[in-house]
């Protein structure tokens, strides 16, 4: 029986399990990787201590700090969490073998997956022009015209991105600004190779074995549109990676509620970083949770 | 039986990394493509592959027999490259 297992292996995962190894709890952290979002994030520049970093750069910093601290995780994928009298089972597969454990506290850290358009062709062009990591498959559009969908940071940094190594780039935004930081903004509208679209619904993506264009409508006018683009990214937010665990009370986007001490509503229950239903989706706040969150379960197994 | 591994990828590639890591600790011998600006190679990453996604690794035996894994499948790199643990 462990004090505490830890699943999900990014900010809010990693920050828990030193404090928990720290304490001497008796602990185990489950991710299939370390890193999560943060590892495919590109350019970084907001993460306290670190001025100017990328998301690869920050994962292997996790990584490092977690073998100071000699914690190894297991790479095991949770299926299922489940109740018990005073304990919780985590059921999942490591390597292919079923595995089971069982433990008297649970943190959900498990973040979150990018949302996907639901539009004609997005998942047959998956991987055949369709990504929803820039950062990982962008290079491979050099001298390319691309479309970025999502005026975010994410949508932005996508096509700050490729504008760097395509020939042409666009970005469509559904809504008629840009959302996230001005300093963004700034940098798309007057880039030279890029070309954003306002009030762009996007319909459908076509090609043949790959990707050849897409069709989008102007929210405003009804008039349908096509562009011809050999590469889309998909940076239109993120959904909650929560399905597992269906008994704690969840918002109606399906993230986890917390509180100020990163409980939830079940006891032994805690939760930290982007699914829980925190508002403001950073990894320095992911941190913070995870933080929070390991401390708490040290109360929680100090009272109980 | 001596198989030639060759991986496909982009500097900035995750996946990519965890791989070349993978093949580190388990001392297996890679050439590696670097298909950023590559079009050529990307082209050929294309051709064997049948998608754009990286990583991607091609194992060939010593007839010249190819087999293609797209990403980091770590149980089917170990089965392909023989590796216990």
């Amino acid at each position: 029986m462990f004090d505490l297992i830890i699943i999900g292996g990014s900010a809010a995962g990693v920050a828990a399990a030193i404090y928990a190894k720290r304490r001497n709890l008796n602990f185990s952290l489950l991710s299939t990787d370390i890193g999560g979002e943060v590892a495919t994030s590109g350019e970084i520049e907001n993460y306290l201590g670190f001025p100017k970093t990328d998301g690869i750069e920050l994962a292997q910093k996790f990584k490092e700090q977690l073998k100071y601290n000699n914690i190894q995780h297991q790479e095991v994928r949770v299926e299922k969490v489940e109740k018990g009298e005073g304990f919780f089972t985590i059921k999942g597969k490591q390597n292919g073998s079923a595995v089971e454990l069982q433990t008297k506290t649970v943190l959900v850290a498990t973040g979150v997956h990018p949302r996907e358009l639901s539009v004609p062709g997005e998942k047959d062009f998956r991987n055949k022009g369709v990504s929803y990591c820039t950062v990982c498959d962008g290079p491979v559009f050099k001298d390319k015209v691309t479309a970025t969908i999502g005026g975010g940071n994410s949508g932005m940094e996508s096509v700050l991105m490729l504008a760097e190594i395509a020939s042409k780039c666009y970005l469509l935004q559904r809504g008629d600004t840009l959302k996230g930081d001005e300093v963004l903004a700034q940098k798309v509208m007057s880039h030279p190779k890029i070309t954003v679209i306002f009030n762009a619904n996007t319909k459908e993506i076509f090609g043949e074995i790959f990707v050849k264009g897409l069709r989008y409508e102007d929210t405003k006018t009804g008039e349908a549109h096509e562009l011809a683009v050999d590469g889309v990214f998909v940076h239109i937010g993120m959904l909650p990676n929560a399905d597992f665990i269906d008994w704690v009370e969840k918002n109606e986007f399906g993230e986890i509620k917390v509180d100020t001490l990163c409980r939830t509503n079940v006891p032994g229950v805690f939760t930290a970083g982007d699914v829980t239903d925190v508002p403001y989706k950073q990894i320095t706040i992911a941190a913070g949770q995870g933080t929070c969150a390991a401390l708490a379960a040290v109360d929680y197994l100090n009272r109980n | 039986m001596t198989k030639s591994v060759a991986i496909y990828t982009t500097p900035t590639c995750v996946w990519c990394k965890a791989t070349k890591e993978f093949f580190a600790e388990n001392k297996v011998s890679y050439t590696e493509y670097n298909v950023a600006g590559d079009q050529a190679k990307v082209q050929e990453m294309v051709q064997k592959s049948g998608q754009m996604g990286v990583p991607v690794i091609v194992i060939s035996d010593e007839n010249g027999k190819e087999e293609v894994v797209v990403g980091f499948n770590k149980p089917r790199l170990k089965e392909l490259l023989e590796i216990k643990s």
